[in-house]
């Protein structure tokens, strides 16, 4: 593995400097919620519902309460008067039902809380849950959302029987016109099915009250601790400068843990009661049960096209399968999938209704892609539907309705503006790497052996770097405070809140480069709300693209700062600073950031209209999105006895604009891959027709594992996005959309002569045996 | 879960409607079942001791009889729920001479939740299998006379 | 997960093992991959637990006459990689390293995965094709069991409460004789949702001995004698295997459940039963 040495002459953005974050990742010394101890530390245990619809006749408590080392056991009653788990998302028709921490006379999902105990124990705490008596009156449930909108489907929530949670509408020109006009119109019914976003990390939080001063402090397992702050101090009635939210090390969180959870909120409730600090940690049984679950569609497509292969346009219904309650940003989810839907082509009509729809289940919420893989799916699906209905190759088809370099910023239907890019070429590149025409011919050859070759290509477009602040209800912005210690060290605080992204890393290579000093001076700090000014957080693959843009530019203002103290001392009116020194124009005489430093906060003089000490912050919100593009192709293998997939090749070639540092950039396409191939391949969410959910452990849920993922090929173009001044684009999230169309474009390529046009996720062995045996032996 | 199956007992019609409906013998009969009371008019409280190798949980429940038709039908509802999670069955016996014996068909649903339908899929329909054919193989048992 | 509070003992022989087992009441521990994760779960509650893994003795590979004896304890890493056991029985270590994934080869162990019986565990299938013995050992007696008699019904075998295994007994290979396991994994457990361990030696352009194990298929795995008769005294052409094999699931109620139909899991079986021939022969 290559390392670089660094020192300050060198530049670092673009070098593959190894993760700072692992040494203490891999030695076990880095501190996660279950590692904090605090001096009478008490445990929270949670009684959940088996029933995914039910009403509570009664609980007994008593049991639990009596157990030796149980101090309480809580119930929907003894929360009533705390505030709701929150949705942030408007929408102009949106149903919010109030989702109480704890149920109160009902129960809506399999996992749902219906009462906590606490004890000062947690082997007593997981012994008294058994003792709850929870009486339940089971009533009718619905699972499946298209089942849940039919006439007389039981309702999630009595005062919606049409179980709608909400609506959504977006079109962009003409597309009754574009049908008109259509020489072919293409249709399908493309799932994405739920997920569950696996981080390595179950929730947990610890909280701890001090009853002297009224101050709660809270560490969670979160993405964004501001935010967490301000959402639990509303929802427990505490003033919001009485909390401190810190986030520890985060053991991965790939959108699940952007959240206010029930339980956060439940276990800083408990410390506020009992005074003593609570620690609730979620077993992975229970993570599968009531953590967020992924994706969630039916999408139904219509793809509009002239017989030369132009694509006039797109008409697109979405339903959304919600779960019981909405969470932090469930509304949103279908509405980024719809910014989505064009993919990086050019056509200009675009139609797009989109459901979300209650289910008795576990509400979903934003996973890795949030939205834009469902679109990115449908649509490269789509294209290969087209292609093979036209007979026409889809690289061709492709190219020919990609949007041309010349167009950019390029306006879509959908009202957002991609920033940059040149889709042919990244294409182009993709398939002169892995030798496309050379493959085709031997899939000929395999065909003729009676084998099933097929070659998968995806294109995608994200969006992502969210973002500018009218697209988030938490604002769009990100920060950065950079401060010289007297002795010359630096420390970032930023606002981000990064939790496996390497962030300590990248953030260090800019502040190096942006400074000139060596990289081991600089620390990165990040996820206390008593020490970083002020954030929004981690997702959206922002981090880089606002929180690092935040950060130059606060470097930027500071250098100006450095400047006058370096003028001070040098007495001179011209001078400039680069590397690590501060030098005089005209004598050439430097003096040290050091030695700057140290003059800056100890005196004994500062300059004119100055403050004292180096410590610069910015807070900058973006004009645009940013959007990174890509074309992965697979070539696949199906084992036409029994319907097993072997993945041959994977070569992913993305551009997420500049590259700051190749080996995470490598490792985020890697980890990315390999869940967008889950998705394909192997996961899927399952509830079964009572809505008991039946994945609940490893045991049937299929994460691919290590020895499943394919060696993947990476390569790279590299167009900077005009959007922010580093030209960085965003890369967290590029690996999962792209994966999923490409390994399912693949198996159905090998499957295409025998008149296979979609499979649905995954792509067990069982379902695809059963095409291949339908289509004869062709 | 839809379960169906049919089991040729050694008894005739009438003698097999009444044992399958008597207490003591569903009592010794039902696969983990400790204790079968009556508690009204054809329904009975029941305690049991699911067991398979290393998995065990303990259950109360209720088993209702319905719908006599005698000697050629009824419906058996079971229901229990325990720790590690509940359990509902809901089946039609149907029972026909053959053979000089009795023929008793079952068709039903069985619905679980909790703990054990959550990680127990992969063994739910093997487990229903075999209990139901422990349940008849100790009927049959129980209802041959000891032969001397 | 969080197990039931329970009583812990670790022997340190074989002997002192059986007395604590002689109430019938305690449960064995071996490697762990099984019981653990159900107690955590709490869908296993044992008020006591008695754990072999301390007892040098169960750990021995030892060849005695024309038998291999494998010790109970003997972990799938160390069945997998022992030049002693791939020379005489390969086809156990090869079924071996097709289990689970490296962390569960390095702790499970022979004896566990045989006492477990998951209906879709990989060892059984082997073990039946091998006509492996069971050695049951309670506090004052002995016993071996034949692999037909051993495996009853889903997780049940003839072990009984005070009994533990103390070691397998396979049959030394003959010369000549070819073994192969082909399974198609569950992806997510690891476990087979069919796998077929075969052994076949051909004498004079014959198959003269045949015997093929199945595991995933059925609620317990099973000898295939239905294949095993068709196939000896055939040549072996690819057309007798294939009509062996399709005799695999002859009298079998096939397992359903999320992953695989019966319907498709008896396919596959036929599939991988003629493939695992194919690669012994």
């Amino acid at each position: 593995m290559e390392t670089t040495v660094t020192k300050k002459t060198e530049r670092l953005i673009g070098k593959p400097i190894r993760r700072r974050e692992d040494p203490r990742l891999i030695t076990g010394t880095a501190t996660y919620v279950e590692d904090i101890e605090l001096p009478g530390m008490h445990y929270a245990a949670v009684v959940r519902s088996p029933h995914p619809a039910a009403d509570i006749k009664g609980i007994d408590t008593g049991a639990a309460e009596q157990h030796p080392g149980v101090v309480a056991v809580y119930t929907g009653k003894d929360i009533d008067h705390l505030g709701a788990v929150p949705c942030g998302i408007s929408l102009p028709d949106l149903r919010i039902p109030h989702h109480h921490l704890l149920a109160q006379d009902r129960v809506y999902y399999v996992g749902h809380p219906v009462a906590v105990v606490v004890a000062n124990d947690r082997y007593i705490a997981a012994d008294a849950v058994d003792l709850v008596e929870v009486e339940y009156e089971p009533t009718d449930s619905v699972s499946e959302p298209e089942e849940a909108l039919e006439a007389g489907a039981p309702a999630v929530h009595a005062e919606w029987p049409d179980n709608v949670a909400f609506t959504h509408h977006q079109e962009g020109g003409d597309i009754e016109k574009a049908f008109a006009e259509a020489d072919v119109i293409v249709k399908e019914r493309i799932v994405s099915q739920r997920l569950a976003p696996s981080a390595m990390e179950p929730r947990g939080t610890v909280a701890s009250w001090n009853s002297g001063d009224e101050s709660l402090t809270v560490y969670s397992s979160t993405q964004i601790p501001h935010i967490l702050r301000t959402l639990m101090a509303g929802v427990l009635g505490l003033p919001e400068h009485k909390l401190r939210v810190i986030a520890p090390e985060v053991g991965g969180g790939f959108g699940s843990k952007c959240e206010l959870y029930p339980e956060e909120a439940l276990t800083a409730f408990i410390a506020m009661k009992i005074g003593k600090p609570v620690k609730w940690v979620l077993t992975r049984r229970d993570e599968f049960l009531a953590t967020i679950h992924g994706r969630g569609h039916i999408d139904y497509y219509e793809l509009a096209a002239k017989k030369d292969g132009t694509m006039l346009g797109l008409k697109v219904k979405i339903i959304q399968d919600v779960g019981s309650f909405h969470m932090l940003l469930t509304p949103a989810m279908p509405t980024l999938s719809v910014l989505m839907l064009p993919g990086l082509y050019r056509f200009k009509n675009v139609h797009a209704d989109v459901v979300g729809v209650f289910t008795h289940r576990m509400a979903t919420d934003l996973y890795r892609g949030a939205g834009r893989p469902e679109a990115t799916h449908g649509i490269e699906r789509m294209v290969e539907v087209l292609a093979a209905e036209l007979g026409m190759d889809p690289v061709e088809l492709r190219t020919k309705n990609f949007v041309p370099p010349s167009d950019f910023p390029y306006d879509t239907p959908m009202g957002v503006s991609y920033d940059s890019g040149n889709y042919a070429a990244i294409l182009e590149k993709a398939v002169q790497t892995v030798g496309y025409s050379q493959l085709r011919e031997e899939q000929q050859e395999a065909r003729r052996q009676g084998r099933l070759m097929g070659i998968g290509i995806a294109t995608y477009g994200e969006i992502c770097a969210f973002g500018p602040s009218p697209a988030l209800p938490t604002g769009g912005w990100e920060s950065a405070t950079v401060k010289i210690e007297p002795s010359g060290q630096v420390t970032v605080m930023t606002g981000v809140s990064p939790h496996g992204q390497g962030s300590q890393t990248t953030f260090s290579q800019i502040a190096a480069d942006e400074l000139g000093v060596d990289i081991d001076d600089i620390v990165v700090t990040h996820g206390d709300t008593s020490t970083v000014q002020h954030g929004v957080g981690t997702f959206g693959s922002r981090n880089t693209a606002v929180g690092g843009t935040a950060l130059v530019l606060a470097i930027r203002e500071l250098k100006e700062k450095i400047e006058t103290y370096g003028a001070m001392l040098l007495e001179s009116d011209d001078v400039s600073y680069a590397a690590g020194v501060c030098t005089c124009n005209k004598t050439g005489k430097t003096v040290t950031l050091g030695e700057i430093a140290m003059t800056s906060w100890t005196g004994p003089t500062y300059p004119a209209n100055t403050q004292p000490g180096l410590v610069a912050t910015n807070y900058w919100e973006p004009p645009n999105f940013a959007f990174p593009f890509g074309a992965h192709i697979v070539v696949s293998e199906v084992d036409r006895d029994t319907g097993e997939v072997a993945i041959q090749r994977y070569l992913a070639v993305d551009d997420c604009g500049k590259v700051i540092n190749p080996l995470l950039v490598d490792g985020q396409v890697h980890g990315g891959v390999a869940q967008g191939l889950g998705q394909a391949l192997y996961e899927q969410v399952v509830y079964d027709d009572t809505g008991q959910l039946v994945t609940g452990e490893y045991m049937d849920y299929a994460l691919p594992k290590a020895a499943m993922v394919p060696t993947i090929e990476t390569d790279r173009t590299e167009t900077p996005s005009p959007v922010n001044p580093l030209g960085v684009k965003g890369v967290g999230e590029a690996g999962t959309i792209a994966a999923s169309p490409a390994v399912v474009n693949s198996v159905v390529d090998a499957l295409s002569h025998l008149g296979v046009r979609h499979i649905d996720m995954p792509l067990t062995p069982e379902k695809i045996w059963k095409l291949v045996q339908q289509g004869g032996s062709a | 879960m839809k379960i169906s199956g049919s089991r040729l007992l050694d008894l005739d019609q009438e003698q097999c409607y009444r044992a399958l409906q008597d207490p003591s013998v569903l009592e010794r009969c039902m696969p983990g079942c400790r204790s079968l009371v009556r508690v009204g008019e054809d329904t009975y409280a029941m305690k049991m001791k699911m067991a398979l190798a290393s998995i065990s949980g303990l259950f109360d429940g209720k088993v209702r009889i319905a719908d006599r038709n005698f000697p050629h039908s009824f419906r058996l509802l079971v229901e229990g729920s325990g720790r590690i999670g509940f359990l509902k069955g809901d089946g039609l016996l149907q029972l026909t001479p053959e053979n000089g014996g009795t023929s008793v068909g079952y068709e039903g649903e069985v619905r679980v939740g909790g703990t054990i339908s959550a990680v127990g899929q992969r063994l739910m329909d093997t487990t229903s299998k075999m209990m139901i054919k422990r349940f008849f193989d100790k009927l049959a048992e129980s209802l041959t006379p000891p032969q001397q | 997960m969080i197990p039931q509070e329970f009583n812990y003992s670790r022997p340190g022989t074989v002997q002192e093992a059986v007395d604590l087992l002689a109430d019938g009441e305690a449960k064995v521990l071996a490697g762990g991959m099984s019981l653990i994760p159900l107690m955590k779960l709490r869908l296993s509650a044992p008020e006591h637990v008695v754990d072999l893994g301390r007892i040098p003795d169960l750990s021995r590979i030892t060849e005695n006459g024309g038998s291999l004896h494998l010790g109970a304890l003997l972990t799938h890493h160390q069945v997998a990689t022992s030049a002693l056991v791939q020379e005489k029985c390969p086809l156990i270590a090869e079924t071996a390293s097709h289990i689970g994934d490296a962390q569960v080869r390095n702790m499970g162990t022979l004896g566990g995965s045989a006492a477990h019986a998951d209906p879709a565990a990989d060892y059984p299938a082997a073990l039946c094709a091998l006509e492996a013995k069971v050695r049951l050992v309670r506090r004052d007696s002995e016993r071996v069991v034949g692999i037909g008699d051993f495996f009853v019904d889903a997780l049940t075998t003839a072990v009984e409460p005070e009994e533990i295994i103390t070691e397998l007994i396979l049959p030394v290979e003959e010369a000549g004789t070819g073994v192969s396991y082909q399974k198609l994994r569950q992806p997510a457990s690891g476990f087979a949702i069919v796998g077929v361990a075969a052994r076949v030696r051909k004498d004079g352009g014959r198959v003269a001995m045949a015997r093929v194990g199945v595991t995933g298929l059925a609620a317990s795995a099973y000898r295939a004698t239905g294949v095993e008769a068709l196939l000896e005294g055939s040549e072996g052409s690819q057309a007798d295997v294939a009509a062996a094999a399709a005799a695999v699931d002859e009298g079998i109620e096939a397992i359903s459940d999320l992953h695989a139909s019966s319907d498709y899991r008896r396919h596959v079986a036929r599939v991988y039963t003629a493939r695992a021939i194919q690669a012994a022969l």
